[in-house]
């Protein structure tokens, strides 16, 4: 066997790997019948077109969707000053903070989910869904920080000067100069972040009240019930959209130089 | 001081503990291009963001045109600065650039098109005003810089090593353009620079500066002919400086015997100034270059090295030829 033929063997197996489950995913959800197989059984587009029916898919997409769109731009905006104060001033334990800062991604989401059950929603009554806002926060943060902060990193601090000798206020000169150059840094940081907050589960598993669940868990609890292949078909849509804000990032701004 | 437009006072300026500049004065005329030089950690770049409001100094007073301005932000200091990176906004074309502060003056938008094309007309570039930066060259992007200070009129232009990114074409291009503009616009100007030679290409006085200190101030012809210490006889590339030690000259590699007054300090001799084949020491031709007025010679003397150099005219030496030579004090030039 020639090298060349052994290493398309391998990028085929490799492929295979990665992308098998999302073409059995993709082909489940196209069944006919009423229980999740696979090879499907017929083929028909009726589950696909359920899942838009099922009242609590509406509600918990809509609880994601609020999340992962409020809960990174709030990440953002408690993010890009961080990232700015770590890579412009010499901050005393620069390097603790951007640990600290990092924490929710390194420590387990179990953890964090509990821990934030435990000592913040019970003790303090919070709602539901100011918990999850606040976890889904805290949750993006990092990435927010490590995104922006490395596209700062590229920004000299000179330009900033120039534009307070010009007559800007220190503020100005950050609206004005360094924003509008960091702006697809903190876009890649959004799409990163909206991502992230979208799938998330062991947390979000967590901080589910009554009638109030991401839609993961609700699809993980919808799928506890009823075995039929709405869920492949669901989780296929989620796929192609995940894949479609990816590449439409990828084409226009260059994404993977951020991440 | 009357013709005194910048003036500091006392100026102590520091990084935390670190004291770079201890105490200077220094009063700059109105209309004037002085340039601060000195090697790499003289204190020159910090005296401009003092002057510029982008550091506080730590004691003293910076005035320009009669006003205290030490307490003043930068900002409001009407003080221009050209970065050595130039520090141009990416995300804004060369008309953008250079319409930034007077669009935060908020003036008519009449008024900034004109003064805007004014300015790029000023430095060449009116036919680049949709370009952004990236798409400019060095030499440009330069100019780009100068238009964008030059349009808020500053009361002092400050230049970070205007030259020091370009290559030497256009080095020449922009030294004739800087002189140009400030005659047409007659704006009191300070640049740095490490350059001896830009310095007296370019300055109408060069401030001379050592570890903060200002070590010699005067026109470039001062400077260069008339050093008044070692330091700055070496910056100005003078050859031959000999320490007096006792009626000899000591060289690094050992010493002359040498009749003179002088108790201490330093003699140096320009090439020109050595004769060549008749005098009281010896030493050998290392080197010899033609140079059409003159012979160019490196002689190896008991003292080290003697750079010489004679009308070529003259009887010619070969390299490991001994020859006499003298170091007439006549022509020597003191230095403390």
């Amino acid at each position: 066997m020639n090298t060349r033929l052994a290493s398309r063997l391998i990028i085929g197996t490799t492929l295979l790997f990665l992308i098998g489950p999302f073409v059995i995913i993709i082909l489940a959800g196209l069944s006919a019948g009423d229980f999740m197989t696979f090879p499907p059984n017929g083929i028909s587009l009726k589950w696909y077109l359920k899942v838009f029916t099922v009242e609590s898919f509406r509600e918990s997409f809509a609880l994601s969707m609020f999340l992962a769109i409020f809960g990174t731009i709030t990440a953002l905006i408690l993010g890009i000053p961080a990232a700015y104060a770590i890579s412009r001033y010499d901050i005393p334990y620069a390097e603790t903070i951007k640990t600290i800062v990092a924490a929710p991604i390194i420590v387990p989401g179990i953890i964090v989910g509990l821990a934030l059950l435990r000592y913040l929603v019970v003790p303090l009554n919070f709602t539901v869904t100011l918990a999850l806002f606040m976890a889904h926060t805290a949750l993006v943060l990092p990435y927010a920080v490590r995104v922006v902060s490395s596209s700062l990193g590229n920004l000299r601090s000179d330009m900033e000067e120039a534009a307070v000798l010009l007559g800007c206020s220190r503020i100005g000169a950050f609206m004005r100069v360094i924003l509008p150059n960091i702006q697809s840094g903190v876009l890649a940081a959004f799409i990163l972040g909206f991502v992230t907050s979208f799938n998330q589960v062991p947390v979000s598993l967590f901080l589910s009240g009554p009638g109030v669940r991401t839609l993961p868990i609700d699809m993980l609890s919808y799928m506890e019930i009823t075995y039929d292949p709405s869920v492949a078909a669901l989780s296929a849509l989620l796929a192609f959209l995940s894949v479609a804000i990816v590449f439409v990032a990828e084409k226009f701004l260059g994404f993977s130089r951020y991440v | 001081m009357s013709d005194s437009f910048v003036s500091l006072d006392k100026l102590s300026l520091a990084y935390g503990q670190s004291v770079v500049v201890p105490d200077l004065g220094l009063n700059i005329r109105r209309g004037e291009l002085i340039a601060l030089l000195g090697p790499s950690g003289c204190g020159k770049t910090t005296i401009m963001r003092a002057i510029a409001g982008l550091m506080t100094p730590h004691s003293g007073k910076i005035s320009i045109d009669g006003r205290d301005v030490t307490k003043v932000p930068a900002n409001k200091r009407g003080v221009g600065l050209v970065f050595q990176s130039y520090a141009l906004f990416p995300h804004l074309t060369a008309f953008e650039n250079v319409a930034f502060g007077l669009r935060l003056q908020k003036l008519p938008a009449a008024e900034i098109t004109a003064k805007v094309e004014d300015g790029l007309q000023t430095v060449g570039l009116a036919h680049l005003a949709d370009r952004k930066p990236a798409e400019m060259s060095g030499g440009q992007q330069q100019r780009l810089s100068l238009a964008r200070s030059l349009v808020m009129e500053p009361k002092v232009l400050l230049l970070d090593e205007p030259l020091s990114n370009l290559d030497a074409r256009l080095r020449l291009d922009m030294r004739t353009e800087l002189q140009r503009v400030q005659r047409d616009t007659g704006i009191t100007m300070v640049f740095v620079t490490h350059d001896q030679a830009e310095a007296l290409a370019l300055a109408d006085r060069i401030v001379l500066m050592k570890d903060g200190l200002i070590e010699q101030l005067g026109t470039p012809d001062e400077l260069y002919n008339k050093p008044k210490t070692k330091f700055a006889a070496d910056f100005f590339g003078f050859e031959n400086i000999l320490e007096v030690v006792e009626q000899t000259l000591v060289g690094d590699q050992g010493r002359l015997p040498f009749v003179t007054a002088q108790r201490g300090g330093y003699l140096a001799w320009r090439p020109g100034a050595v004769s060549v084949g008749l005098g009281p020491y010896r030493g050998t031709v290392r080197g010899v270059a033609f140079a059409g007025e003159q012979r160019e010679y490196v002689l190896e003397a008991a003292s080290g090295q003697i750079k010489a150099s004679t009308p070529a005219a003259d009887p010619s030496f070969g390299i490991g030829d001994v020859v006499d030579f003298d170091l007439p004090l006549k022509h020597a030039l003191e230095l403390s």
